[in-house]
């Protein structure tokens, strides 16, 4: 089984962000690997170690991509695609899509894995809208994937009723959650072994494309502000004896928050 | 006049709140509306979906559409978005909506924006407004194509009672089952509790539970207060909560009245799920944890100790 997962460099969230003039402040700021990518790259290392299933990773971006892309051999993917063209600043996620669909052409992969989506635009929408394009069973939000035989794998996925079991035919695309495992911290052997290995490069002519193919030149919709959310205050912190502090605090939840 | 397709949210035979809330917020925008609704045994909610603010009724009722499936939903959106010429398509929060909206959009050709908490049109420009970051930013995007497909955060917009629609059913063709991704079992996670996007008052469970006993004393609190239950990742991952449980930057959002945070630090994650909460409280035994810099009112202390003090007190005050 040839597996092509996804991953994408994002903004660390636990970090503050500033605004001004309605721009994210680029000054420190720290990069990562999307947490949700990571649990995809830790899936498809977990398929070849039990299925023998082969590993692909194709991330988008530039040369700041390396470090996250030798962490994922580290753990154990085996081959990484990073596609690099100046003309994706302002693409968007159908573009992106359109891109992983070009490299997804041009392998032979039976299923693709990406994270639900990313840490930084939470907007989950490229794995699906790929699935869309390359007309693939698609299954979202999965906690757990198991290798039936060579042509269907069963998920789990979390929907709105419970836990939903379901059967794809493959090729297919499943986007995880983080719930479906723990991601591994490389070995020392590992990250050794990542420094050595070969990052293919790609812009979009040697994919066979362009910017006006994919549609990077005229995204669908564009951020024109950002600005911060209203931060909650720290409200009235209470230490002490126990029953008093509980008494009070109930007492101002009836009388001063009038939620009772 | 902008038209502006709802998908009703059916849970169980049950139209739920969020259909309202949008077809509300599409007639404040002076829109013409329209909902769809997907499942089985939905016909008989059209004259519901009316009183709910549309004035067109899009119904696909089969009983092989009985479970979600992603490929199907989706084929019945688009079909209805076609037929009623939408402008916007709008999906409330679940994680059905999530996993067809992009798919409508790329078959429309259409903008697809997720999380909106707000919306604006000014002439043919749609503007729409989200997090994003965990909840530290908010974003507002220009929709340059003439559709939109969004998914809208919970509690975003309001129902207005004395907003209602008309009484008009459209059916729609039945689409094929997907064959290559089939459900053939799902595991419930009703537990007869109160919906957490529902609740009024929400009491969540974290790490400091520690265990089953823990947890069972927090359930008690909320079972006292009628409220709905809700848990930190950690109690999930833990295997004490179900998944469904979670309130968090991937679980539930929830904005409710009151939200008592016991046992939980406060990760970034768990507070994009909570922070829209009218009042906050939170119990815990490290007076450092970052719950704190977000809660009206912090109790520091062992929610083993508090938990019992705060049911009798709040026994005392409603009786």
């Amino acid at each position: 089984m040839k597996i092509l997962t996804t991953v994408k460099r994002v903004v660390d969230v636990e970090l503050n962000i500033h605004i001004e003039n309605g721009a994210i402040v680029e000054d420190g700021l720290q990069y990562v690997i999307n947490a949700w990518d990571e649990n995809g790259v830790e899936a498809a290392v977990q398929l070849k170690e039990k299925n023998g299933a082969q590993t692909t990773l194709v991330s988008i971006g530039g040369q700041d991509n390396t470090d996250m892309i030798r962490k994922c051999y580290a753990m154990g993917m085996e081959d990484a695609i990073l596609i690099d063209d100046p003309a994706l600043v302002s693409a968007d996620a159908f573009a992106f899509a359109r891109i992983l669909q070009t490299v997804y052409e041009k392998g032979d992969y039976d299923l693709v894995i990406t994270g639900k989506q990313a840490q930084d635009t939470d907007s989950g929408q490229t794995g699906i809208i790929l699935a869309e394009y390359l007309q693939l069973p698609c299954v979202s939000n999965v906690i757990s994937i198991e290798v039936m035989d060579e042509a269907h794998i069963r998920v789990s996925r979390l929907g709105d009723s419970g836990t939903e079991i379901v059967e794809i035919t493959l090729p297919a695309v499943v986007t995880v959650s983080d719930s479906i495992n723990e991601p591994r911290l490389p070995a020392m052997r590992g990250i050794m072994m990542a420094k050595k290995k070969k990052i293919q490069t790609l812009d979009l002519a040697a994919l066979g494309t362009s910017a006006e193919a994919v549609g990077g030149a005229a995204p669908k919709s564009e951020i024109v502000e950002f600005m911060k959310s209203k931060t909650r205050k720290a409200g009235q912190k209470f230490e002490g004896d126990a029953a008093q502090i509980t008494a009070q605090v109930v007492e101002l939840l009836a009388n001063e928050a009038k939620v009772f | 006049m902008a038209k502006i397709l709802v998908i009703a949210d059916i849970k169980e035979g049950v139209l739920k709140g969020s259909t309202a809330e949008l077809l509300s917020k599409a007639k404040t925008l002076s829109a013409q509306t329209a909902v769809v609704a997907i499942g089985s045994n939905v016909e008989s909610l059209v004259a519901d979906l009316a009183a709910a603010g549309s004035d067109t009724q899009y119904i696909a009722d089969d009983k092989s559409l009985e479970l979600f499936s992603a490929g199907p939903y989706a084929a019945c959106v688009v079909a209805a978005a076609q037929q009623f010429e939408a402008d916007m398509i709008w999906f409330g929060f679940s994680e059905a909506g999530k996993a067809v909206a992009p798919r409508v959009a790329a078959q429309l050709n259409a903008a697809c924006a997720t999380e909106i908490i707000d919306v604006t049109l000014e002439g043919e420009k749609i503007q729409v407004v989200r997090p994003a970051i965990a909840g530290k930013v908010i974003q507002r995007i220009q929709v340059n194509t003439q559709t939109l497909v969004a998914v809208v955060r919970a509690g975003a917009f309001a129902a207005n009672p004395g907003i209602t629609g008309t009484q008009n059913m459209v059916k729609l063709s039945i689409p094929a089952p997907d064959l290559k991704a089939v459900i053939k079992q799902i595991l419930s996670d009703a537990s007869g509790e109160i919906d957490l996007a529902d609740a009024d008052i929400v009491v969540s469970v974290g790490r400091g539970a520690r265990d089953q006993a823990g947890i069972d004393l927090v359930r008690e609190l909320a079972r006292d207060l009628s409220a709905g239950f809700g848990s930190s990742r950690a109690m999930v991952d833990g295997g004490f909560m179900a998944h469904n449980k979670q309130v968090g930057q991937t679980g539930k959002i929830v904005a409710p009245t009151l939200y008592m945070a016991m046992g939980i630090s406060g990760a970034i994650q768990h507070l994009a799920g909570m922070t829209g909460s009218k009042t906050i409280l939170a119990v815990n035994k490290d007076p450092e944890a970052p719950i704190f810099n977000v809660a009206d009112y912090g109790i520091v202390g062992d929610l083993f100790e508090v938990i019992p003090i705060l049911r009798q007190e709040i026994k005392k005050i409603r009786g």
